[in-house]
């Protein structure tokens, strides 16, 4: 199987040498293509950080990251937005969406940035929609919508551009625990359909749903998993 | 994608985005709406009053005219001999000047004035006598609108004929027709041949007709003045006219005729010219002056909208904060951030602008009807205001614009 994330070393410290904070102390870690990894630890573990440089967010201070096999690490801010843009899907906690963007607006958002015409950002969007069983509400604006609907929508804006990693943090955090099941088995359909995921999560019970659990503890990883 | 099917498509995103906040896009607009206004109000009372004051010009006989008068050479003391000899200003010097720039010199008028007892079956008045020369009626905005006016041969023989004002009409010829009667001024009979059209000029509606006392005049030929009535035997004159509408031509003349007249004098500053230089000064500065004065008030309005402007795009951008780093999550560039910033921003102060035109005309409409006096407008005006409102709209969204493309995704994401 082909690797979509590959890292090695990856150091990552906040502050200058007095008070200078080892959020992450040198992390080696693979995910394959196709697979359903849970990222899990607790706060103050190094896993945000960790999540933010496996998201081009943040440039790690050492250490080498291939995506998707190109190396990531050492790009100027552009390039990491083209690769955000077209190799990485996000799904937060608090979702994100443009509150006073349409539904069907936001999911547009990514494939605006990939240059997409109106007419086929649209189209996609609106099959998107359909695909997470929202296609209904594509002309309201977020606030109209339940946490679960949003989380959907957030989905499939994270789909937009057929990214090879789906990169969710906490995506159940702000839910009912029988919405954010349904949550749930909507990322274990993408995981069937053959996404990569990788969910960050302090919630055992949440990591495992997953595939492979990977902890972090004291920026390092702790218990490594091989596939189960 | 064309460059310019991106520009369409950025544009069309920025319209979007402007009707998605559009309270927020209001308040950035208002700053330069009101700049626009401001200015193109200032611009447009300032024409109006300079376009007025022209019409008063050009209603008084125009700017294009230079007068000599008679000034006493001798304040106190005893003349000299030379003095007592002088001659004094007279008709030789309106012919001798006429010959100096016969091609710029439009007209030579003369004037020679009396004051006298003026009679007539229903009036007796003491009063002034213009005696003119000259084409006096049309280089002072008269003209004759009953009768006629005076013929070469009458001016040359001074003959009793006498041209009156609307007011001196109505004084001395209260019923009736003036025309074909007889006024007797000094000892003279004279015969009434025409009236002048009413002379009319308020610099605003309310005021007072400025012209009033030119209503009030009784023309004559200046040669009766002369030799019946205040005469003397070296001709002397009271004022003389040149009419030169080149105001260039006019400096350079002024110089001449000083020379020439003072020649005539015996070498005696027994006459006064009008200050040319003085005159082409105040014409080009008097409007500069109120151009400047509308043009820094517009400006620093426009300076204040766009400190308010980015105050606002400050405010706001602490509220999309977080948007902007949804947007680079989503894959949004620094550069794709300040560009979608800037043309927000140049639309709405593109769309800010025109409606600031609209208001601007409505101001000055208001204004220059509260001052009565006619809407003047020009072109440049418009082009002023809109090209400054560009500039600062420009200048002003630079900051935000910058501010906002140098966050950082991450804690853009993390910003509460």
């Amino acid at each position: 199987m082909p690797t979509i994330i590959r890292t090695q070393g990856l150091t990552k410290v906040y502050g200058a040498n007095g008070t200078a904070v080892h959020a992450l102390r040198g992390i080696d870690f693979t995910v394959a293509k196709g697979e359903f990894v849970a990222l899990i630890g607790p706060s103050g573990s190094g896993k945000s950080t960790l999540m933010a440089i496996l998201g081009c967010l943040d440039a790690p201070t050492e250490g080498t990251y291939e995506l998707d096999g190109h190396p990531v690490h050492g790009l100027s801010g552009g390039e990491l937005a083209r690769i955000r843009n077209g190799k990485i899907g996000f799904v937060f906690q608090s979702y994100n969406l443009l509150p006073k963007a349409s539904i069907v607006r936001n999911v547009e958002l990514p494939m605006l940035y990939a240059g997409l015409s109106r007419k086929e950002r649209r189209e996609r969007a609106l099959a998107l929609l359909e695909k997470v069983g929202i296609a209904d509400k594509a002309d309201k604006l977020p606030a109209a919508l339940s946490g679960g609907q949003k989380q959907r929508v957030a989905v499939a804006r994270a789909l937009a551009n057929e990214p090879a990693l789906l990169l969710a943090d906490e995506p159940t955090g702000a839910l009912d625990s029988r919405t954010g099941a349904e949550v749930l088995d909507l990322f274990r359909e993408l995981h069937h359909q053959g996404h990569t995921l990788l969910l960050v999560t302090h919630d055992p019970s949440i990591a495992a749903q997953a595939q492979r659990k990977v902890e972090i503890r004291d920026g390092l990883i702790a218990l490594p998993t091989g596939a189960a | 994608m064309t460059t310019s099917g991106a520009f369409r498509e950025r544009l069309l995103e920025a319209w979007t985005e402007i009707r998605e906040n559009l309270g927020r896009a209001s308040l950035q607009a208002l700053g330069v709406l009101l700049g626009v206004a401001s200015v193109l109000g200032g611009f447009s009372i300032s024409d109006s009053q300079r376009q007025r004051a022209e019409q008063l010009y050009v209603r008084l006989g125009g700017l294009d005219k230079l007068n000599i008068q008679p000034k006493a050479a001798v304040r106190d003391g005893q003349p000299t001999a030379l003095q007592q000899a002088n001659l004094g200003l007279r008709d030789e010097d309106a012919a001798d000047g006429g010959t100096l720039r016969p091609e710029a010199i439009q007209g030579v008028s003369s004037q020679k004035n009396a004051r006298t007892r003026v009679v007539s079956a229903t009036a007796d008045q003491d009063r002034p006598v213009t005696g003119i020369g000259g084409d006096y009626i049309p280089a002072n905005g008269y003209a004759v609108e009953a009768g006629r006016g005076f013929s070469a041969s009458e001016l040359e023989a001074g003959a009793p004929v006498t041209i009156l004002g609307t007011e001196a009409a109505a004084t001395f010829f209260p019923t009736g027709s003036p025309l074909g009667q007889i006024l007797r001024i000094g000892e003279v009979p004279v015969t009434v041949i025409g009236t002048f059209q009413e002379r009319v000029f308020r610099f605003r509606e309310d005021q007072n007709n400025i012209f009033r006392w030119r209503n009030r005049i009784i023309a004559v030929p200046a040669n009766l003045v002369q030799r019946r009535m205040n005469g003397d035997a070296y001709r002397r004159v009271d004022r003389i006219t040149f009419r030169i509408p080149d105001l260039k031509v006019m400096a350079g003349f002024s110089k001449q005729l000083q020379g020439l007249v003072k020649a005539n004098h015996r070498l005696q500053d027994d006459f006064r010219l009008d200050d040319v230089q003085a005159r082409i000064r105040r014409q080009n500065s008097q409007g500069d002056v109120y151009d400047l004065v509308f043009l820094l008030s517009g400006v620093l309005a426009l300076v204040g909208g766009g400190i308010v402007n980015v105050n606002i795009q400050m405010a706001s951008l602490k509220e999309r904060v977080r948007e902007v780093g949804v947007k680079m999550a989503l894959g949004a560039s620094g550069r794709e951030i300040f560009k979608s910033f800037m043309t927000e921003a140049l639309l709405l102060t593109a769309l800010g602008g025109l409606a600031g035109l609209v208001l601007g005309v409505g101001f000055s409409w208001i204004i220059a009807h509260s001052l009565g006096i006619p809407l003047a407008m020009t072109p440049a005006a418009f082009l002023w205001a809109y090209a400054l409102a560009a500039a600062f709209g420009f200048l002003f969204a630079l900051y935000p614009a910058w501010k906002a493309s140098r966050l950082s995704p991450m804690e853009a994401l993390r910003y509460e």
